[in-house]
């Protein structure tokens, strides 16, 4: 078995369902564990769900606490990580509503608090005009992604952000997976635009 | 050889995973602008993506999550201390009480046997019932057997 870093997203381990049952038996060891295995998936995928006056921590500390105090509500049917999304993605939904913020404005805002979105991206050539294209490029995209009408942000912010498969996409979001390619190409379109736009 | 460049809604659908006909995934492969004009996107979507937080950040939320699922299962299972209690209790005080709830008074059936036949050799009625009440038993009987005849 390939060794993968811990908390990669997409990342599903076969004795995750030996870590579920010995959470469920009250084993915090265990519980870490496991929330070790997929905290990056929910960190990314709140981070992109929420607006920025949201309290990121919090949004990843109340998804956690709900799917541990519901574990035994997990069937075991589909991925472990699908089913724990879909409550990240339910807390950030009800957030959302109640703070009708549908589609949320705040855009410039995170933008700032990053320290350097740019920085990721692998680069031969450490062009300024380059790099400072890029970092328009990454910036229409954040911003054209929360603008995008909810299911697409949620199906594009899985995919690209949070690193799911497409049949996890839909496990999480409860659709059939032709619904999440038909939201995705959608989504794709404006954003590839938004790129398309951001060069000179 | 194809050697059309990507449509729009082409390479749309490359970057959702959809997959391309042969052909189209080939000349990917062979044409630079058209890895150009992909990767550009790729690389604008990563560069959204921003930076994870750090492990302290992480570590802290993980530690709050787990303290309030604690809590709340010794809330919804306070049995379990109970329970924990009390198989403590039993495993201090069983080596004390234990012996005196096993041992019982010996029971020999042979030697109540003899005693039986004792008394029985002695008096064979004695160990049936008393002389009272035999001579009550007998009187009444032979009373009833006399008024039948009559």
């Amino acid at each position: 078995m390939a060794t993968v870093a811990r908390g990669e997203p997409g990342v599903e381990r076969e004795d995750d369902r030996e870590l579920i049952e010995s959470a469920r038996a009250g084993d915090s060891g265990a519980a870490e564990e496991l929330l070790l295995r997929h905290e990056l998936t929910v960190w990314r995928a709140c981070r992109h769900l929420l607006p920025v006056e949201e309290d990121l921590p919090a949004a990843v500390q109340e998804t956690f606490y709900r799917a541990l105090k519901n574990l035994t509500h997990y069937s075991g049917e589909g991925k472990f990580s699908s089913w724990l999304v879909a409550i990240a993605v339910n807390y950030c939904r009800d957030r959302l509503r109640r703070r009708r913020l549908v589609p949320f404005m705040a855009l410039e805002a995170r933008d700032d608090d990053d320290p350097d979105p740019i920085a990721v991206i692998p680069s031969r050539e450490p062009d300024p005009e380059r790099v400072a294209m890029a970092r328009q490029a990454a910036q229409w995209v954040g911003r054209e992604v929360r603008a995008l009408p909810e299911r697409q942000r949620e199906v594009f912010t899985l995919r690209f952000f949070a690193g799911l498969e497409l049949e996890h996409i839909a496990e999480a979001l409860g659709v059939d997976v032709g619904t999440v390619k038909t939201h995705l190409h959608r989504a794709v379109h404006r954003v590839r635009r938004a790129v398309s736009e951001a060069r000179p | 050889m194809i050697t059309e460049h990507l449509t729009d809604d082409e390479l749309d659908r490359l970057l959702a995973g959809e997959g391309l006909p042969a052909g189209r995934a080939t000349h990917v492969g062979e044409c630079l602008p058209c890895r150009r004009r992909r990767d550009e996107v790729v690389a604008a979507i990563a560069g959204a993506m921003g930076e994870d937080p750090d492990e302290a950040a992480r570590a802290r939320v993980r530690a709050a999550a787990l303290e309030r699922w604690g809590e709340g299962e010794t809330r919804r299972f306070p049995w379990r201390w109970a329970a924990a209690a009390a198989v403590l209790l039993l495993a201090v005080l069983l080596p004390a009480v234990g012996p005196r709830l096993v041992e019982r008074p010996s029971f020999d059936a042979e030697a109540v046997l003899i005693e039986v036949d004792e008394v029985l050799a002695r008096d064979p009625l004695a160990a049936v019932a008393s002389e009272d009440m035999v001579a009550t038993l007998v009187g009444e009987a032979a009373e009833s057997e006399q008024g039948g005849r009559s």
